[in-house]
């Protein structure tokens, strides 16, 4: 434990050099913006904003990029509460409570508590951060092929346990997924492999061009000339800091939610989406009115906000500590991390504690800053609603071809953005997920060589998977997962979807 | 054949494909697996979750296809079109120009605005970005037989 808070402090004398301080800032303002903005979310501008971090030290480059992911919660909830539009999907459940309490003239207290809330959650989960990181990465240690070929089946398993659809759908995105993530040359015996003679496939299909296409530019096909002008909330915003009523009935869903969605977060595959409803669901049964939800109940605002910025917290941990993202989010954080030339996993904190305590105490910096730009400057935020959808969306299609080019600088990246902009398109037209797909395109080659390396290692046989106890323990939970809806009807994602 | 059925039917087939181009690159053996072992059994799990769809479509008379609202599928096409042609003509033209130009298409057809505001933003845009990514990012944007 000690040895944890001189690591952090060595990490706060890192996050506060002048230069890191700088890309905090930017990431945190970036994430606010495409938290407030619908149609683009933090997963598309991670991807968006890759290419101009590779002039950058890797420090400061993921001190930027997770800004845009935990800016992006705060931002999410200003529009949920003040136009009943989720700037982020991660806030579609502050809506219900959020914009009601905004008609009933408390938007300032509403939008205070969802700030507090987060504030106090995302410290609370960076705490966690710093206690639980070190010792997964140490028990990780222990982690051969088998272990970590069967936690990356069970994060598939959990992401497609939690489809909002259908759970087959899921698990095909899934599939083709690593399909997709294994083209190009074979990492063992180097055969090109599904690159149809095509030079540029040799390298593999890049996260950034699939990220930009699926996640940019088919968001933004899809609302062509539909999206109309958002009805912007025209009463004054005032008294953002809650009264001590609403501190007295917000403090717990506070601690809930953030003990709810950090512990969530850390599981593979969950993300920060399920863990917020969830929340949302608890409150409303430990609640003497539940009646009363969803018509401006500040335990409703409350707890989903805390949740989902602790839940970003969680999902830290398995992406630092072991080198597995759950969500597309961190999929592409995994990404940059392995572009900067530095290897995920277990060794990471040993190898690169400045980047593990650097980004961790920047996280801090970070939710302090989050505080300051999202209470007084809330009219400001508003105002970017203001800005026509027309410029919005020719813009986003811009960055991300940018985006998609400027990585390798090669025009047949810009091909995959459209191509993959037009299969995001025919997955929303029938009901398959991207996220599942993201997820398995960036595990694939890793679980490839985990599951060969395995193989080898057992000399032909299965049955080492459930030989060593840890991965006995992650294949007996996937296949609950997997097996468990065809007894029941009651599934986690259906139920939520449900909820919607 | 509803919609979801004939979708199911693309996936079986590009299973299929998979499988097939696997079996090419060599399967190897379980005690040393090849290049295509593991395209082999995603293809394989794919078909037979696709074919799962496939009989859920078929039980059920009910269209699983997302109320998205109307989308306006030539406006798409006249977008994505758009993008195949700036990425033919990138490096050709190079950045600048070959923005400008999908920038006021973009705006002045597919989103109605103004020609002229058009123009103006996609000029100014496109000027704005080069300056960003080219001179202080240091990323190099294509620069085309005009040398912009």
């Amino acid at each position: 434990m000690l040895e944890s808070l001189t690591s952090l402090a060595y990490g706060f004398n890192i996050a506060l050099q002048p230069q890191n301080l700088l890309y905090c800032f930017i990431g945190v303002t970036m994430g606010t913006l495409v938290g407030v903005l619908p149609g683009i979310g933090p997963t598309a501008t991670i991807a968006l904003l890759l290419p101009a971090t590779f002039k950058l030290n890797p420090i400061a480059a993921i001190i930027m990029l997770s800004g845009i992911c935990y800016g992006a919660m705060y931002g999410g909830s200003t529009t949920s509460i003040l136009l009943n539009i989720p700037g982020e999907a991660s806030s579609v459940v502050t809506c219900l409570d959020g914009y009601q309490m905004a008609r009933k003239g408390r938007a300032g207290p509403a939008l205070g508590i969802s700030a507090f809330g987060s504030f106090i959650a995302g410290t609370f989960s960076i705490v966690g951060l710093v206690i639980f990181a070190p010792t997964l990465a140490d028990f990780a240690l222990k982690f051969g092929p088998p272990e970590y070929f069967a936690l990356m089946v069970m994060g598939l398993s959990v992401v497609a346990y939690l489809a909002r659809k259908s759970m087959a759908k899921a698990l095909m995105m899934a599939v083709v997924g690593i399909v997709l993530g294994c083209i190009g040359l074979d990492p063992i015996t180097a055969t090109p492999r599904f690159t149809f003679g095509i030079l540029d496939l040799a390298d593999g299909i890049g996260i950034a061009p699939v990220v930009m296409g699926l996640f940019g530019i088919a968001e933004v096909l899809e609302n062509l000339g539909v999206l109309t002008k958002a009805e912007i909330f025209a009463g004054k915003i005032k008294g953002l800091f809650p009264d001590r009523e609403d501190w007295r009935r917000s403090i717990g869903p506070i601690a809930r939610g953030s003990l709810l969605g950090f512990f969530l977060g850390l599981l593979p595959g969950v993300g920060a989406i399920v863990p917020q409803f969830l929340s949302y669901a608890l409150e409303k049964k430990l609640s003497r009115h539940p009646e009363r939800f969803g018509s401006g109940e500040i335990e409703g605002v409350a707890s989903p906000e805390a949740c989902n910025n602790a839940a970003v917290g969680g999902t830290f941990i398995p992406l630092l500590s072991l080198g597995i993202p759950s969500n597309a989010m961190t999929a592409i954080l995994l990404g940059a991390l392995m572009i900067y030339g530095l290897t995920p996993g277990p060794l990471l904190i040993k190898n690169s504690p400045d980047l593990f305590w650097g980004v961790i105490a920047s996280m801090y910096i970070g939710n302090i800053m989050l505080l300051i730009l999202n209470l007084p400057l809330i009219p400001m935020w508003v105002s970017v609603l203001k800005i026509p959808y027309s410029y919005l969306s020719s813009f986003i299609i811009l960055f991300c071809l940018i985006g998609a080019y400027s990585l390798n600088n090669s025009t047949s990246d810009i091909y995959i953005a459209v191509i993959f902009s037009l299969v995001g398109l025919l997955m929303k037209k029938f009901t398959f997920e991207p996220a599942p797909l993201v997820l398995a395109f960036v595990l694939g080659p890793l679980l490839e060589t985990a599951l060969r390396r395995s193989l080898i290692l057992s000399d032909g046989s299965f049955s080492i998977f459930l030989q060593r106890p840890i991965s006995a323990a992650f294949i007996l939970f996937s296949v609950v997962v997997l097996v468990a809806p065809l007894f029941s009807k009651l599934r986690l994602g259906r139920g939520l979807s449900e909820e919607d | 054949m509803t919609i979801a059925s004939s979708g199911a039917l693309f996936w079986i087939a590009l299973g299929i494909l998979v499988c097939y181009g696997a079996t090419r690159l060599g399967l190897g053996s379980v005690t040393e697996p090849g290049s295509g072992f593991i395209f082999f059994w995603a293809g394989l799990i794919l078909i037979i979750l696709s074919l799962m769809v496939l009989v859920d479509s078929l039980r059920s008379s009910e269209e699983i296809v997302q109320e998205t609202g109307e989308m306006n599928w030539v406006k798409i096409a006249l977008v994505l079109l758009s993008l195949v042609l700036y990425a033919f003509f990138l490096e050709r033209l190079g950045f600048v120009l070959t923005t400008i130009v999908l920038l006021t298409f973009l705006l002045g057809w597919i989103e109605r605005t103004n020609w002229l505001r058009s123009l103006c933003v996609a000029c100014a845009a496109a000027l704005g970005n080069f300056a960003i990514f080219e001179l202080w990012l240091k990323i190099r944007l294509p620069k085309g037989i005009f040398g912009f």
